[in-house]
């Protein structure tokens, strides 16, 4: 039943084969900012530090770099942040007009620490980072930084030479007097004059370029920057996201670098740097003794070289080396290229990975603290047809008793494609709707992306257009570009007035027929443009000042940022919105849940779903999931239920479906494999109070929910490329099953000395080891770590709200030491009032047999009727008696039951509050 | 709020006997008996008394737990007195969410519930009630259309024998009119054959002779001589009497047999005399050619009508075969779909109209006018005890993305024939509704309202 239109559009880009077409989107080659730049290749730097202008004061350093091919003066800032971070930012001197710096994606303008200098001669200076003998070293001629420490250089710019910054310029061929505006400004005429004298050749592309159809005017011609990084030592380097590619970032000297522009992807390929929907330009590299990351501060779009002098050597030729010790150091270079704006670097030292972590999220933020039925299990669909629909898949959740916390609306929900309004027919009557849903205690989403309707009968367009928020085209007028509806205008969320008036169009009265359990989704905010040049927008279309260039990876970015913030003002402040997202940057963390996008029902592409998701989680978005089933094509059954094994341990957990696949409901594949799913939703909804856990500590630390081994091994070599396995926290260990007709799967077990249990049997497996682990249809691989301690809720209902108030379980899992330690946080679920302090947060800790709770958070106030229910040991041995003793000095015997075949010990009953001062001591 | 239950439950032990346990039918009131100790239903393991339901699971089965939701695997038994009492999960069991509606699962929750049991059954029962009226009502119209199915069975089966006979009638016609028209050829063959050899001599000599003898008496005289023939070098010179008697063989008069073996030859091969140019000899040739145009017309005259009788055969076959496919498709046992047959059912769900024409095809067209089939009338698909529930229609139009339209059609009983609801699920999988007397099965009638008391 879908429009004609559309049809015809999808049929015109399906046109023969099923994959990606690439021929829709730039090589390095076909973009002439990066044919430029790949160009040059390392050699000495033409850039010269004048250490004559260096200014030193107590919180940066400035100093002039000269370029003496063609005279024009760049300046350098340099300033030491506070928690170990380096900022570097090279500008123009005089640029013709100011260059963009991308504004909002820092949470604040970060503190400083001083600077101070060591030394200081002719060839350069030397400053001090603070206290850790770390150094940086200023060279002169040419132009190079090196930060150090002790001995060591854990990172190099420009050493390589490829420090590049294109000035911006008047055109010469057609250019009119330039003199008008130009002759106040003696240095500018100089320049100018230099840089005729120099012959600057005039590159295609430099003003004007065409892509397929597409024309790109320049008016501001060329402006790209470039700067390389060197890593001495370094093998490993992560980040980068968003690509479907492995979770260790390959070398690109044989191919194009890593594209960072967000993209409308329709059907995207695995294992390549091609770009895709979202980009986080922040790389993290990490060897056995240190992790640092790069964060490029640039908007635009921009394209990630990596090579590697040990690429391309076997493993006996590194051992070769090793043994005759006459090895260079392995190190890795890393050059990043972006079309326009500045340099504006953040050098986390880290040294650990948790450090550059808490690093990351000092600059931008951390991940919101979501709603927690958010982290349940979510159900939908491209689309839920009417409002019977809804119902019946409602009671089809309950009749085969699965939970499911959200129901989703996709498109074709709305009136025509326009945005907060329904369908007057399929959706009359929502709140009908969303009531019948809140009495079953659950919630919905429906989609609202950012093309509006040109429809001059739609209130949200009317408004658009009378306030002038739109984005302009080249020519001045309102830019219009197709998509869902047809013609399409996209307003300008660069402007904090737009998002604003956009946040309050969230208000219940504004937004008819929302409630406080609908929720938003943000689709298509690439923006992708169907007929726009890579399915996007034109890059010469205008926001304000600056041209669409400059901004274009920060347009999702603020579409979820406004969204979320009329999630916020609807309820006064007090409820936790939820919004998930297509397009995103650094900082889209703070906004809610990011998915994968439109991926195939392929077993690649649920393999590749984990190392998506690791990258992500490695650059501050840990909410992040991949449609379970795949969202193009038709899973066989084995692949669903496989599928829902993955992302019920993965953090956003959404089922999602194309308009044209068979439907693909939990219960639609017959008994055993409902059991399947059913079984699988449930072991997600038990582990509730683990993610939410996880959840509250990634909005404190930045620390990544969903995290690759060498985070929590980083002296472990054989966890550093591993991404076929992953953690949750620090003490779940996933290895999903992603083969078809697998047998088996092979999980190594991190840890020397450590110890993992199979979550399902208690077994117990030594560290530091590959296990091989038989699988049937029902195994999804699960291990918790010895030594910890995870709190469960065993009884899933419906929803996790329903779940609320139930009783734990503490898995206690004992380390060789026979002790074991962990967290449990509780709070209303749903509001900002943690803020307040109104949340319980404990330590829980098993120590020389004792079991106790100690308060982490004695100001914090929060009373929960949920107890404690039963305690699970494992690997412990037979006691004599268990005894209880709770706050108010009372102590009981608890009854116990001992599985000696498996070494677990359960405490039957013991009852104390979840939020209470306890002991229980084990004789 | 854990030390309330308990407090409850040890309140509710001192009435040992008269205690009900929370959550499990009457049925199942042997297992829960109050004694010492407990033992799980299946048997894996004994526990104290005081242990069941006390909101800890210690069965692996659940069964000490029916009235709390302790037990992942229970389930709580709503009594629901006045309605239908019914298992639930056990974990609904004090979710904030009113599931039995006796409100027995809620005890100890913040939600309200009210017993709903009384309305809901008067409610179910009217609905029983009309659903009964409807059942009774639509058997008796099922009986109706059976009957007429039956009749119009036999009245289609008639009218196949009539089909039939006229077929075999039209065959027997068909032969007669094949065999006059093969004559009629014959003729015309024959004909057409004379006109190119015999008729060049025989047919000359003959209407030479004719044309000889004017006053048609088979014998050629003397006077006719004169008339029509003359002298080869002098043609305004008549025959004398002598120069005629002499041509005639010395007589004065001359037969067809004799002309043809004397003056024949003498006017056709000699050089004294001719017979006069006149436009006698084309008047003969006209006769001639009338003869074949005759037969001609004849020849497609037959032609034109075994056509005809062919075109009727043809045409009663063809009604014939139609007939036998539509009395080859199952009508149910007793006949009782057969009406539906070349009826239409239409219904508007939002822009479309859909069209279900039984046995036949499903259509849907849009506002604009364009119509788009959904499928063809495919087979029965219901369930094997209920093989007349569904129907399948297959093979519509393609659609874009692979595969074509289908709809699968569910007939439910009721006093009317008309198409209900209409649905996609999937993209181009309809599923719709269908309701017809015809549906309406007796057994339904044996269900009732089952009651506690």
């Amino acid at each position: 039943m879908m429009a004609s239109a559309f049809i015809l559009w999808l049929a015109v880009c399906l046109s023969g084969s099923w994959a990606v077409d690439r021929g829709n989107f730039k090589t390095c080659d076909q973009s002439a900012f990066c044919k430029r730049q790949r160009a040059l290749k390392p050699t000495e730097s033409p850039y010269r530090a004048l250490l004559e202008t260096m200014e030193l004061t107590n919180t940066r350093l400035t100093l002039q770099l000269i370029n003496d091919n063609n005279k024009v003066r760049l300046l350098l800032e340099l300033y030491r942040l506070q928690g170990n971070i380096t900022r570097v930012k090279i500008n123009e001197l005089k640029p013709l007009k100011p260059r963009y710096e991308v504004p909002d994606v820092l949470i604040r303008e970060p503190p400083t620490e001083p600077l101070s200098l060591l030394s200081q001669d002719e060839n350069g200076v030397v400053l001090s980072l603070g206290a850790d003998s770390q150094r940086v070293i200023v060279s002169a001629r040419p132009f190079r930084l090196d930060i150090m420490e002790g001995r060591e250089v854990l990172m190099s710019l420009n050493s390589r030479g490829l420090l590049a910054f294109e000035h911006l310029r008047i055109r010469k061929d057609t250019q009119a007097e330039p003199e008008a505006e130009n002759k106040e400004e003696a240095d500018q005429t100089n320049q100018a004059e230099v840089a005729k004298e120099e012959g600057e050749k005039v590159d295609d592309g430099m003003w004007e370029e065409t892509f397929k159809s597409h024309s790109d005017s320049k008016p501001n011609g060329p402006s790209a920057v470039s700067l390389d990084f060197s890593l001495p030592g370094v093998e490993h380097v992560y980040g980068i996201p968003e690509h479907a590619d492995t979770l260790r970032l390959k070398t690109t000297d044989n191919g194009d670098p890593y594209r960072l522009y967000n993209l409308d992807v329709f059907q995207y390929e695995l294992y390549n740097p091609m770009a895709l929907y979202g980009a986080v330009p922040v790389m993290l590299a990490h060897n056995a003794q240190r992790t640092t990351g790069i964060f490029w501060l640039n908007a635009a779009e921009t394209w990630v070289d990596i090579s590697s002098n040990t690429a391309g050597k076997t493993v006996f030729g590194k051992m070769l080396d090793y043994v005759q010790g006459s090895s260079e150091t392995p190190q890795t270079d890393v050059r990043w290229i972006s079309e326009s704006g500045i340099i504006d670097v953040f050098i986390m030292l880290g040294p650990t990975a948790k450090d550059v972590f808490s690093q990351y999220a000092s600059l931008t933020g951390t991940q919101s603290f979501p709603p927690l039925s958010s982290l349940a299990y979510h159900q939908c669909r491209w689309n839920y047809n009417d409002q019977e629909d809804v119902k019946a898949v409602d009671m089809g959740f309950d009749e085969h008793d699965i939970p499911y916390d959200f129901i989703w609306l996709d498109i074709e929900h709305t009136d025509g494609k326009r945005y907060f309004t329904w369908d007057p027919h399929k959706f009359a009557t929502p709140k009908e709707m969303l009531q019948g849903l809140m009495d079953k205690k659950r919630k919905m989403v429906a989609i609202v992306d950012p093309h509006i309707k040109v429809d001059s009968s739609y209130k949200i367009h009317n408004e658009i257009r009378s306030r002038g928020y739109y984005i302009k085209n080249k020519d001045g007028g309102d830019y219009e570009g197709w998509c869902w509806p047809g013609s399409a205008g996209y307003p300008d969320f660069t402007r904090a007035d737009m998002r604003s008036w956009w946040a309050s169009m969230f208000a219940y009265d504004q937004y008819e027929g929302s409630m406080e359990n609908l929720y938003t989704w943000n689709d298509m905010n690439e923006p992708s443009v169907f007929n726009g040049p890579e399915v996007t927008m034109h890059k010469d279309a205008t926001h304000g000042d600056w041209e669409h260039r400059d901004v274009h990876n920060l347009y999702g970015f603020y579409v979820q940022m406004a969204t979320a913030e009329g999630q916020i003002q609807r309820s006064g402040g007090v409820e936790r919105p939820f919004v998930l997202t297509r397009a995103f940057f650094a900082g889209s963390q703070r906004y809610g849940a990011v998915w994968t996008g439109d991926n195939a029902a392929e077993w690649d592409h649920l393999k590749i779903s984990i190392p998506m998701c690791l990258s992500l989680g490695l650059v501050g978005i840990s909410f992040c999931g991949a449609d379970v089933g795949g969202f193009f094509k038709t899973p066989s059954s084995e692949l669903l239920v496989r599928w829902y094994q993955t992302g019920a341990y993965q953090p956003f957990f959404r089922a999602h479906a194309h308009l044209d696949t068979p439907r693909r409901e939990p219960w639609l594949f017959g008994p055993e494999n409902t059991a399947l799913i059913r079984e699988a939703v449930r072991q997600r909804y038990t582990l509730l109070p683990y993610w939410y856990l996880q959840f509250y500590h990634t909005h404190r630390t930045g620390e990544p929910v969903m995290r690759p081994l060498w985070v929590e091994y980083p002296q472990d070599p054989a966890t550093f490329a591993l991404d076929d396995e992953f953690l949750i926290g620090r003490d779940l260990l996933v290895h999903p099953v992603t083969e078809e007709g697998a047998r088996g799967v092979t999980a190594y077990l991190p840890g020397k000395n450590e110890v993992w249990f199979d979550v399902n049997t208690f077994q117990k497996h030594n560290g530091a080891q590959n296990l091989y682990i038989p699988v049937t249809m029902n195994s999804i691989p699960v291990f918790q770590r010895g030594g910890s301690i995870i709190p469960r809720k065993l009884r899933v209902r419906r929803s996790s709200t329903c779940m609320e108030h139930d009783p734990y379980t503490l898995y206690v899992a004992l380390n060789p030491q026979r002790t074991a330690e962990g967290e449990l946080y509780i709070d209303d679920g749903h509001t900002f009032n943690y803020e307040k302090k109104e949340f319980v947060h404990r330590r829980l800790s098993f120590v020389s047999n004792i079991l106790s709770s100690v308060d982490l958070a004695p100001d914090a106030q929060f009373t929960t009727p949920s107890w404690i229910e039963r305690v699970v040991i494992l690997g412990a041995s037979k006691p004599s008696n268990v005894t209880l003793k709770t706050a108010d000095g009372q102590e009981s015997q608890l009854e116990f039951d001992f599985d000696s075949s498996m070494s677990v010990l359960t405490l039957r009953k013991p009852g104390m509050n979840a939020g209470a001062d306890w002991t229980v001591t084990l004789k | 709020m854990r030390f309330h239950i308990v407090i409850a439950a040890v309140f509710c032990c001192g009435f040992a006997d008269s205690r009900k346990i929370r959550g499990i039918s009457s049925s199942y009131k042997r297992f829960y008996r109050e004694r010492k100790s407990f033992l799980c239903i299946d048997g894996s393991k004994i526990i104290p008394f005081e242990q069941v339901n006390d909101d800890y699971c210690d069965c692996d089965d659940g069964s000490d737990e029916p009235g709390t939701s302790a037990c992942p695997r229970g389930r709580f038994y709503c009594t629901n007195l006045g309605f239908r009492p019914h298992y639930i999960p056990s974990s609904r069991v004090n979710d904030g969410i009113c599931d039995c509606c006796d409100a027995s699962d809620e005890y100890n929750s913040h939600a309200h519930c009210q017993n709903t049991c009384w309305n809901l059954g008067q409610r179910e029962r009217a609905y029983v009630e009309g659903q009964m009226r409807t059942l009774d009502e639509g058997l008796q119209l099922k009986q109706q259309l059976i009957e007429e199915g039956v009749l119009l069975w036999r009245e289609k089966q008639a009218q196949l024998r009539e089909l039939q006979q006229a077929a075999e009638d039209l065959q027997i016609k068909l032969e007669e009119h094949r065999r006059r028209k093969n004559e009629a050829e014959q003729t015309l063959k024959a004909l057409e054959a004379g006109d190119s050899g015999l008729r060049h001599h025989n047919n000359t000599i003959t209407s030479m002779f004719q044309l000889l003898d004017s006053n048609k008496d088979a014998r050629i005289t003397v006077d006719e001589l004169q008339a029509k023939v003359t002298v080869i070098h002098d043609e305004g010179r008549l025959l004398s009497e002598d120069e005629a008697v002499a041509l005639l063989g010395g007589a004065h008069q001359m037969d067809l047999t004799k002309f043809r073996h004397t003056l024949w030859d003498i006017l056709t091969k000699g050089d004294r005399v001719k017979i006069k140019d006149t436009h006698g000899s084309e008047d003969s040739t006209v006769g001639e050619d009338s003869h074949l145009k005759a037969a001609d017309r004849a020849a497609k005259w037959e032609a034109t009508n075994l056509k005809k009788v062919e075109e009727a055969y043809d045409t009663v076959n063809m009604e014939i075969s139609d007939l036998q496919k539509k009395l080859a498709i199952d009508y149910g046992t007793d006949w009782e779909f057969l009406f539906l047959n070349s009826q239409c059912y239409k219904l508007k769900v939002y822009e479309y109209t859909y069209t279900l024409c039984p046995f036949n095809q499903v259509t849907q067209e849009n506002t604009a006018g364009t119509q788009v089939s959904l499928g063809m009338w495919g087979m029965w698909a219901g369930a094997p005890k209920n093989h007349y529930s569904q129907m399948v229609y297959e093979n519509g139009e393609p659609c874009w993305q692979g595969g074509s339209r289908s709809a699968t059609v569910t007939l439910t009983c009721g006093t009317e024939t008309a198409l209900r609801s209409v649905k996609e699920p999937s993209k181009c999988q309809y599923i719709m509704d269908f309701q017809t007397p015809v549906a309406c099965q007796p057994v339904l009638k044996q269900r009732g309202i089952h009651s506690e008391l």
